[in-house]
């Protein structure tokens, strides 16, 4: 354990360090926020538990190859954020072309998905079945789209569903389709469908309306070694300036009395420190801040602070003895037979990502849980398991496998269940007891937020130590970061990720929606038409089949009704179609009345609901 | 928002609804008919029995097409909600 030396010297150390601002995590969040607080005038000091900066954008590197975690381009609409990376490395940025395919059934699709290529490749019998899918759920749509695979297929059939929306979503999310709210979908994937798309390929970005599509992402920026070379750049500016940034320090409490953080405990190799500081910045994982606090804070926000729940990432890199595998920056794998979600190949984000030219190297993503069977998974056989599998699916021959590295990312995206917004809510509230403690970032905000975005939150919170007033955590929670969308629905501004909620539905709302079901028209029209139709048949036959010498006299009298009808075999052919339009239009009008009066009585009691609501309200707040 | 629910129709609802509302109809027809009385009584009424062996405008008509009228009512009351919940479960895709 460091000890703290009690002579006079060390005393005026520990005042003036009292006034610094302690950031927990030297990723884009931390490190950012450290910059901004020095250009704000302000002292800091950077607390990082691994011995690399970077958290999730840094750029891991194995004998001299780079592999970045997940592919970061460098790609925002905030203009502070541009200028600031911009400055920070003025010569380093490439402009890379952008190429990314989908591989389904060993062939490729380029993605976003252009109909042309995407029919050609799935062939004549596959594209007849997607339109057969398609003018099927057009005439049969689920009626409720709750779920994401009811939204998504509702727009482009089940077959192109299945084929390019179904098997990558459930290995990113490692939940079904089915259970997945159709909101995420709505946001993802906005005003296209298949006929926008295939308009598109014929008549350019503009939809049926007017409104232009956006161009999709051709180009981006990346600096020339990894993205991790960003925030190498800014630690040795912040470092320059004064700002230490300390590897190894692995925050284990945060120490705080009468509504302020005092100081926290770091655990380094040679034991545990005390770090004091008038202000903090936390990065780390809300679960592990909440169990860090000392004391503990009340028992509802530690339980909601744990029962936050995460999707953890690994990346295997494999090294080739080939110059150039394949040339897309990445592909997404929508083969059920093979567990890779998705590959990238470094060298095309950047050349220099290699350090011999006639090697490569690629980065195998695979999506799970922390201490799953893959996450638990021997190195070696990682190694193995991402070279067969991706020389099963023909990108690579496993001769060429040189080397591996296995990198694992815990906590890489905060997951939004049923009920996270509430248990933020509730550590929030217990926050605001400890206004010198800011959480920023996305495992310090739980958000699935980009880069841009976490640097937005740590200037924000950096600019609120130094006088200012801003939500880091309304940061511009509405951004769209969709590979396609409609340019008049653009916010302009940085923004979050939109990630997949599981499908949630009130009970309340449930019992309305049952109390108050609807008819179906056309069935009930349908279900009335055919005994109709078919019982006047029916009643006409028997009469012509039993015969007689006035056959039919009086039934004959419907053709006051049934316009031609009369007792004879054409007459019974008539009065099948004509009994049968006017049993369809009757069954459908009864439905369409009867589900005018349930919606009215509907509405009524909403409205009384809501009247009831208002008055205990109002009864509260004059109580 | 609250999304609708379909509703549906349960067969053998139907089918006892239809049934006892056409036996009790027929059965109503055929006594009152046979109450009131007359010189000629339920001459076209009595034509069911093209479609209902036995049936005839009197006390014991009016039990046998009370039967009659309540299978035929039923059958058709089922038909109805058979066709009806095979149609709404064919467009919601279920």
């Amino acid at each position: 354990m460091l000890t703290q030396p009690a002579n006079s010297n060390e005393t005026a150390d520990k005042s003036a360090d009292a006034q610094r601002c302690v950031i927990i995590g030297a990723g884009p969040a931390g490190l950012t926020a450290a910059h901004e607080l020095l250009e704000q005038g302000h002292r800091a000091i950077v607390l990082e538990a691994d011995h690399q900066v970077g958290g999730i954008s840094r750029t891991v590197e194995y004998k001299g190859f780079r592999f970045d975690i997940g592919g970061h381009r460098f790609f925002s609409k905030v203009e502070m954020v541009r200028d600031w990376w911009d400055r920070m490395m003025p010569d380093d940025f490439l402009v890379r072309p952008r190429l990314s395919r989908i591989l389904y059934d060993d062939k490729f699709f380029d993605y976003p998905l252009k109909p042309l290529n995407a029919l050609r490749s799935l062939g004549l019998l596959e594209s007849i079945r997607i339109g057969i899918s398609f003018v099927t759920i057009k005439l049969f749509p689920y009626r409720e789209e709750d779920s994401f695979e009811q939204w998504v297929s509702n727009r482009f059939g089940r077959r192109l569903y299945e084929i390019f929306f179904k098997t990558y979503t459930e290995k990113v999310w490692g939940m079904p389709c089915s259970e997945i709210s159709a909101d995420w979908a709505a946001q993802r994937i906005k005003d296209l469908d298949l006929l926008t798309a295939v308009r598109t390929a014929f008549l350019g970005n503009r939809g049926s309306d007017g409104k232009v599509v956006t161009s999709l992402i051709e180009e981006f920026n990346y600096p020339r070694l990894g993205p991790g070379m960003m925030w190498e750049r800014v630690t040795e500016v912040i470092e320059q300036r004064g700002c230490p940034v300390e590897f190894g320090n692995r925050v284990e409490r945060v120490n705080h009395s009468d509504g302020r953080v005092r100081s926290v405990t770091a655990r380094t190799d040679e034991g545990s420190r005390e770090v004091f500081g008038s202000n903090f910045i936390s990065t780390m994982p809300i679960c592990d801040l909440f169990e860090a606090l000392d004391p503990p804070p009340p028992e509802d926000a530690l339980q909601a602070a744990r029962d936050l729940r995460y999707r953890d990432f690994l990346t295997v890199g494999l090294i080739l003895a080939c110059s150039d595998p394949f040339p897309d920056n990445w592909i997404y794998i929508h083969s059920d037979r093979v567990r890779v979600g998705r590959i990238q190949n470094f060298k095309a984000w950047s050349p220099e990502m290699v350090p011999d030219p006639s090697k490569s190297c690629i980065g195998l993503e695979y999506f799970v849980q922390e201490n799953d069977d893959l996450w638990s998974m021997a190195d070696d056989d990682l190694i193995a398991l991402g070279a067969q599998e991706s020389a099963s699916l023909g990108l690579i021959r496993t001769e060429d496998v040189i080397d591996g590295v296995v990198i694992r990312m815990p906590k890489a995206y905060p997951v939004y269940d049923r009920d996270y917004q509430k248990r933020l809510d509730v550590i929030r509230a217990y926050l605001e007891g400890l206004p010198n403690l800011q959480l920023v970032g996305r495992n310090g905000q739980h958000r699935y937020n980009n880069q841009d975005h976490s640097m937005v939150t740590a200037i924000y919170a950096a600019r609120n130590i130094a006088g200012a007033d801003y939500d880091v955590w309304g940061v511009n929670v509405e951004e769209e970061y969709h590979e396609e969308t409609s340019a008049s629905q653009s916010n302009g501004a940085s923004g979050e990720r939109l990630v997949p909620q599981r499908l949630e539905e009130s009970r309340a709302a449930r019992v309305l929606r049952d109390a108050f079901a609807r008819y179906d028209a056309i069935a009930l029209g349908f279900a009335l038409a055919i005994p109709t139709a078919f019982g006047l048949f029916a009643a006409t036959a028997i009469l012509l089949i039993k015969g007689g010498p006035a056959v039919g006299a009086n039934l004959t009298l419907l053709s006051n009704y049934i316009v031609g009808f009369q007792v004879s075999w054409a007459g019974a052919f008539i009065v099948l179609v004509e009994a049968g339009v006017l049993g369809f239009g009757f069954g459908w009008a009864m439905a369409k009345l009867i589900n005018a009066v349930v919606g009215w009585q509907e509405r009524a009691l909403i409205r009384r609901l809501e009247r009831h609501l208002v008055f205990e309200a109002l009864d509260k707040k004059v109580s | 928002m609250i999304g609708h629910a379909v509703a549906r129709l349960r067969a053998s609802v139907m089918a006892v609804v239809f049934g006892l509302t056409s036996g009790t109809g027929l059965f109503v027809a055929t006594t009152w008919l046979v109450i009131r009385g007359g010189e000629q009584v339920g001459l076209t009424l009595g034509l069911l029995r093209n479609y209902l062996p036995g049936y005839s405008v009197t006390w014991p008509g009016a039990f046998l097409g009370f039967f009659y009228a309540a299978v035929v009512g039923g059958v058709v009351g089922w038909v109805i909600a058979f066709i009806y919940n095979k149609i709404v479960a064919r467009r919601s895709n279920d």
